[in-house]
C-alpha cells in the first residue's frame, strides 16, 4: 500500500503565555505513516497530544519542527484551500445555537473546491445530497441542525466532511456525546465509507474500545511523544496501558470479532469503597 | 457702524459675520429664526413683511399668528423654502450653522444677527430697521431705548452696587459669565454680579462658590411665561446668605433679559427696581 | 430555485419596498405640496427656481437618499458585526464602536478645518474611521477570554467602551463655543440632513467600499459560523477574514456618523427581522439589508420630519425606541451559545 501521509519528526510546544493556567501541551519527535485506505486510531490519555495532532495535519498550528507530507508535499507547500481538498476533518458537534439548516452545513463543505464562487452550484448541491444519502441525513436536509439529537448532528459534521470528497477525514472523538447506540452505528457507518470510497481515517478517540474495533493500526501517544504505533493486538497490551494510563487494565478478547477490549481493572479495595 | 445707502431699490447688506447678501429688491418675505428679531420686527411696524417664525417666537401674542417653521435648532428647511423668503434672518448663537449653510446652498439669503452687547441691540435694532426699509422707526426706537436706559443710570448711579446672584438655571448651576449679555445688564442696572468675571458666557459654576461670595439680591430667571422661578427653595434654605436674610429673592422673566429684542431695556428697569427700590418711588 | 434567483427576487421584493417608502416620503413633508406637483419637479418640468422644484429636488430627494445610505450602512455594518461576534446583539451602538466614531469625528472637527465640502467629508470619515477602529479594538481587548467573545462579556465591554467614548466626546465638546455646541449635540442625537450631491457620493462611494468589503466575503462568514477553528479547515483564512469584515464594518459605522451622527440600533433591528423571513445566510442577508436598511431608516427618517412638522425630531430617538425593544426580546430569547 503507498503512503499517503507521513509524519516525520513532528515538535509542537504551545507558546508559553497560552500555557500558564493550562498543562503545557505539546508533541515531540511524533512520527508515524498512514497508508492510502488504512484506518489510524489515534489513542493516549488526556493532554497526550491528540488535538494538537489534529490541529498541525490543517494547519490551525504550525509544527515547530518536523514535517507532515501528504502523498510526498510538505504541508507548508499546500495552500488552504488544497489542504481541505485533500483532509477533511469531522469535529465532536457543530457550536451551539448554530442557525443553517442541514444542507446549508453540508454545503460548506464544498467550499475549498471554489472558494472565489459567491454561491454553490447544482454540481456542489449534487455532491452535498450523496453526501447526506451516504450518512442517512437526506430526509433531514431542509431542518435546522439546532433541532437534531446528538447522533444526528454528528452525522451531518460527517456529511459536510464527505462533502470535501476528502482523500483523508479526520475524526475527532466522533463518539464524545453518543449513546451506545449511535456508537454502533458511527462504527458502521465509518467502515463502509472507508471502504466504498477508498478515504483513508484517522481516528482520534478516547474510547480504546470503538479504536480497536474499526481501526487497521493504532497510535498511542503519551505526553506527546509515540508509545507504539501497532496492529491493535500489538498496542492493547496490559502493561503498557497500565503504565501510560496510570491505572491497572486488563486486556480481553471481542467475543465476535476477536479483537482486543480494554477494560479497568478495578481493584477490589475501590470495588468495596463504593 | 450702519453703512449702506437704504433698501428702496434693492441693494448689498453685509451682515454681522461680514456676508455679504444682494437683494435685488426690498424684502418683502422675511423669515425669522430668532425671537429678539421677531420682537424687533414687531416693535418697528414692520410685521406684515415677516412671513415665518419659529415655535419660540412668543413675543408679542400677535407673533403666535405668523406660520412657523419649527424649532431653533432644527426648523424644517421645506417649510421655510415653501414661505419664499426673500431674507431668512438667523444668529450664530442659537441656529446651527447647517442650517445656514443649507439655506445658502438653495439660494437662499440668510443675514446673521448677533448681539454680545447692550449697544450690540441698538446696534442690531438698527440692521433690522435698514432690513424693513422704516430706518425712521429704528432710529426713533434706538433713541428712546438709550434714553430709558440714561434714565436708569442716572437713578441709580452713584449707590452702592449690591453683590447679586443670577441663576439662568438652577441644576446644575448655570450663571451668567463675562461674555453673556445678562452681565452687563445687571451692571447698567445698577448691581455687581458675581460671576462677572466667569469664563464664557454660560458657564456652569458651584452652589459652594456663589455662597462664599455672598449674594445681596439672587435673581432667579423664569423661562417662559407660566413657569414659576426656579428652585427658590434652594436658595431660601440658605438662611445666612445676606440676600436670604433680607428676603431679596426675586423671580424675573427670563425672556427680558436673555433674549437682545427691545425688551431688554424693560429688564433693565426691572432689575433697577429690585436692586435699588429706593430709587424708584 | 436558485441561490442567484433566489437573491434577486428577495431583492426585487425589498427595492419594491424602499421604493414605496421613497415615494411617501417624496410626497410627505411639512411644506404641503400637491402629488402632481411633485410629479411635475420630479420629471422635471417644474420651474428650478419653484417653491416645489427647490424642496422636492433640493430638500426631500438628497434626504432621501441620505437616509436610505445611511440605514443600509448600518444594517450592513450589523450584519457584519453580527457574524465576527457570532452573536446576533452585536451592532454598531450596542459595541460602542458608533461613539468611538462620534468622538473621531469630533476630534476631526477640532483639529482639522478647510479644504471644502468633499475633502470635509472624506476627512471626517477618516476620523470616524480612527474612532470606530479604536473602539472595536477596545471591546475585544476588554471582552475577549481565552479566544472565545462569551456573549454577556461581550455587551458589557460594547457599554463601557461606548460610555468612555460618549464621556470623551463630552469633555470635548466643552471645549468647544457654547454656540457651536448646539450643533453637535443635536448632531450626537443622530439627524438626517440633505445632503449635497458631491458630499452624498463621498458618502456612498465609502459606504459602498464598506460593503464590498463585507457582501465579498459572504460566503466565508457563513463558514465562521461553524467556529474558527472548523472555518480555518475548511480554508478560511479566519484572521484575514474576521480583520477585513470588523474594517468594513467599522468604515459603514464611521460613514454614518460622519454624515447623520450616531444612529443607534438599525443594525439590530433590520438584520434580526430579516433573519426571521430570509433564514441566516449572509449571502442574501448583508445585499438584503442594504436595501431594508435603507427602507426603516428612510421611513424613521419620514416620521422624525412629519409628526411635529414643521419642528423636526432626532431619527436616532426613533430608532433607538424602535431598537431597544428588540434588543432586550433577543437577549432574553436566544438560544444558549451563539447565532
Amino acid at each position: 500500500m503507498s503512503v499517503l501521509l507521513e509524519v516525520r519528526g513532528l515538535d509542537f510546544a504551545y507558546p508559553p503565555e497560552r500555557s500558564r493556567s493550562a498543562p503545557r501541551f505539546a508533541l515531540s519527535a511524533v512520527t508515524f505513516t498512514l497508508a492510502r485506505g488504512e484506518i489510524l486510531g489515534v489513542i493516549g490519555p488526556n493532554s497526550a497530544g491528540k488535538t494538537t495532532l489534529i490541529r498541525l495535519l490543517t494547519r490551525v498550528l504550525e509544527p515547530a519542527g518536523g514535517d507532515i507530507r501528504l502523498e510526498g508535499t510538505s504541508l507548508r507547500r499546500l495552500g488552504r484551500w488544497e489542504l481541505a481538498r485533500q483532509v477533511a476533518v469531522v469535529p465532536q458537534d457543530v457550536p451551539p445555537g448554530l442557525p443553517f439548516t442541514v444542507e446549508q452545513v453540508v454545503l460548506m463543505g464544498r467550499y475549498p473546491h471554489a472558494p472565489r464562487r459567491f454561491f454553490e452550484t447544482a454540481a456542489d448541491l449534487a455532491v452535498a445530497r450523496e453526501a447526506m444519502e451516504a450518512t442517512g441525513v437526506d430526509e433531514l436536509a431542509q431542518a435546522s441542525v439546532q433541532s437534531l439529537s446528538g447522533g444526528e448532528r454528528q452525522r451531518v459534521t460527517l456529511a459536510r466532511a464527505l462533502a470535501q470528497e476528502p482523500r483523508l477525514l479526520v475524526l475527532d472523538e466522533p463518539t464524545a456525546h453518543l449513546d451506545l447506540r449511535y456508537q454502533a452505528e458511527c462504527a458502521t457507518l465509518l467502515r463502509s465509507i472507508n471502504r466504498e470510497r477508498g478515504v483513508s481515517v484517522l481516528l482520534v478517540s478516547h474510547d480504546l474500545n470503538l479504536a480497536a474495533q474499526v481501526s487497521d493500526r493504532l497510535l498511542l501517544l503519551n505526553e506527546g511523544r509515540v508509545a507504539r504505533l501497532g496492529p491493535p493486538a500489538a498496542v492493547l497490551e496490559e502493561a503498557l496501558l497500565t503504565a501510560v494510563y496510570g491505572c491497572p487494565v486488563v486486556v480481553d478478547r471481542h467475543a465476535v470479532t476477536g479483537r482486543p477490549m480494554v477494560q479497568v481493572a478495578w481493584s477490589p479495595l475501590s470495588a468495596e469503597g463504593r | 457702524m450702519l453703512l449702506g445707502p437704504g433698501l428702496a431699490s434693492g441693494a448689498t447688506l453685509m451682515d454681522v459675520r461680514g456676508a455679504t447678501i444682494a437683494l435685488a429688491v426690498p424684502p418683502t418675505r422675511i423669515v425669522s429664526l430668532v425671537p429678539s428679531v421677531t420682537e424687533l420686527v414687531f416693535a418697528l411696524g414692520g410685521e406684515a413683511r415677516l412671513v415665518g417664525i419659529t415655535d419660540y417666537c412668543d413675543f408679542p401674542p400677535a407673533a403666535r399668528r405668523k406660520p412657523s417653521v419649527g424649532g431653533m435648532v432644527a426648523p424644517s428647511l421645506e417649510a421655510i423654502v415653501a414661505l419664499r423668503p426673500d431674507v431668512v434672518v438667523a444668529t450664530d448663537s442659537g441656529n446651527r450653522q447647517e442650517t445656514v449653510d443649507q439655506l445658502r446652498r438653495l439660494g437662499i439669503a440668510v443675514y446673521l444677527v448677533r448681539a454680545d452687547r447692550f449697544a450690540d441691540v441698538l446696534d442690531v435694532a438698527m440692521r433690522i430697521g435698514q432690513l424693513l426699509g422704516r430706518e425712521p422707526a429704528a432710529v426713533a426706537l434706538t433713541a428712546r431705548l438709550q434714553a430709558r436706559v440714561d434714565a436708569v443710570a442716572r437713578a441709580v448711579g452713584r449707590r452702592p452696587r449690591p453683590r447679586v446672584l443670577y441663576v439662568v438655571w438652577p441644576e446644575p448651576l448655570i450663571v451668567p459669565g463675562r461674555d453673556a449679555i445678562v452681565t452687563e445688564l445687571i451692571q447698567l442696572a445698577g448691581g455687581a454680579s458675581i460671576t462677572a468675571a466667569e469664563p464664557g458666557d454660560y458657564p456652569r459654576f458651584s452652589i459652594e462658590a456663589a455662597v462664599v461670595r455672598a449674594p445681596e439680591v439672587i435673581v432667579l430667571a423664569r423661562h417662559g411665561t407660566d413657569s414659576v422661578p426656579l428652585g427658590r427653595d434652594l436658595w431660601n434654605a440658605l438662611t445666612e446668605l445676606p440676600a436670604v436674610k433680607t428676603g431679596r429673592v426675586h423671580g424675573v422673566d427670563g425672556g427680558l433679559l436673555h433674549r437682545y429684542g427691545p425688551r431688554v431695556v424693560d429688564g433693565i428697569e426691572h432689575l433697577a427696581r429690585l436692586l435699588h427700590p429706593e430709587a424708584f418711588p | 430555485m436558485s441561490h442567484a434567483g433566489r437573491l434577486a427576487l428577495v431583492l426585487a421584493a425589498l427595492a419594491a419596498a424602499l421604493l414605496a417608502t421613497a415615494a411617501i416620503a417624496v410626497l410627505a413633508g411639512s411644506a404641503r405640496i400637491a402629488p402632481g406637483s411633485v410629479a411635475q419637479a420630479l420629471a422635471g418640468r417644474a420651474d428650478p427656481a419653484s417653491t416645489e422644484a427647490v424642496v422636492i429636488l433640493s430638500l426631500r430627494l438628497p434626504r432621501i437618499a441620505a437616509a436610505a445610505l445611511a440605514g443600509g450602512a448600518l444594517a450592513v455594518a450589523g450584519v457584519g458585526f453580527q457574524a465576527l461576534t457570532r452573536n446576533p446583539l452585536a451592532e454598531p451602538s450596542v459595541l460602542g464602536v458608533s461613539s468611538g466614531a462620534a468622538f473621531g469625528v469630533v476630534v476631526g472637527q477640532l483639529v482639522t478645518t478647510g479644504g471644502g465640502i468633499v475633502a470635509d467629508a472624506v476627512r471626517l470619515t477618516v476620523f470616524g474611521l480612527g474612532g470606530a477602529l479604536l473602539a472595536g479594538v477596545a471591546v475585544y481587548l476588554i471582552a475577549a477570554i481565552g479566544g472565545g467573545l462569551p456573549v454577556h462579556t461581550l455587551l458589557l465591554a460594547g457599554v463601557i467602551v461606548g460610555i468612555f467614548f460618549a464621556s470623551a466626546t463630552t469633555v470635548l465638546t466643552s471645549l468647544l463655543d457654547i454656540n457651536r455646541l448646539g450643533g453637535i449635540v443635536h448632531w450626537l442625537l443622530g439627524n438626517i440632513s440633505p445632503i449635497a450631491p458631491a458630499p452624498l457620493g463621498v458618502f456612498a462611494l465609502l459606504a459602498g467600499l464598506g460593503f464590498a468589503l463585507i457582501v465579498g466575503r459572504a460566503r466565508q462568514l457563513n463558514l465562521l459560523a461553524l467556529g474558527e477553528e472548523a472555518a480555518v479547515q475548511l480554508g478560511v483564512a479566519a484572521e484575514r477574514l474576521k480583520l477585513r469584515i470588523f474594517v468594513g464594518a467599522a468604515l459603514l459605522t464611521a460613514s454614518v456618523v460622519a454624515f447623520a451622527g450616531p444612529i443607534g440600533f438599525v443594525g439590530l433591528v433590520v438584520p434580526h427581522a430579516l433573519r426571521l423571513v430570509l433564514g441566516p445566510d449572509n449571502r442574501v442577508l448583508a445585499p438584503a439589508a442594504l436595501v431594508a436598511g435603507g427602507a426603516f431608516l428612510l421611513a424613521a427618517d419620514t416620521l422624525a420630519r412629519t409628526v411635529v412638522a414643521p419642528a423636526e425630531l432626532s431619527v436616532g430617538v426613533i430608532t433607538s425606541f424602535c431598537g431597544a425593544p428588540v434588543f432586550v426580546y433577543l437577549l432574553r430569547a436566544r438560544p444558549r451559545g451563539g447565532l
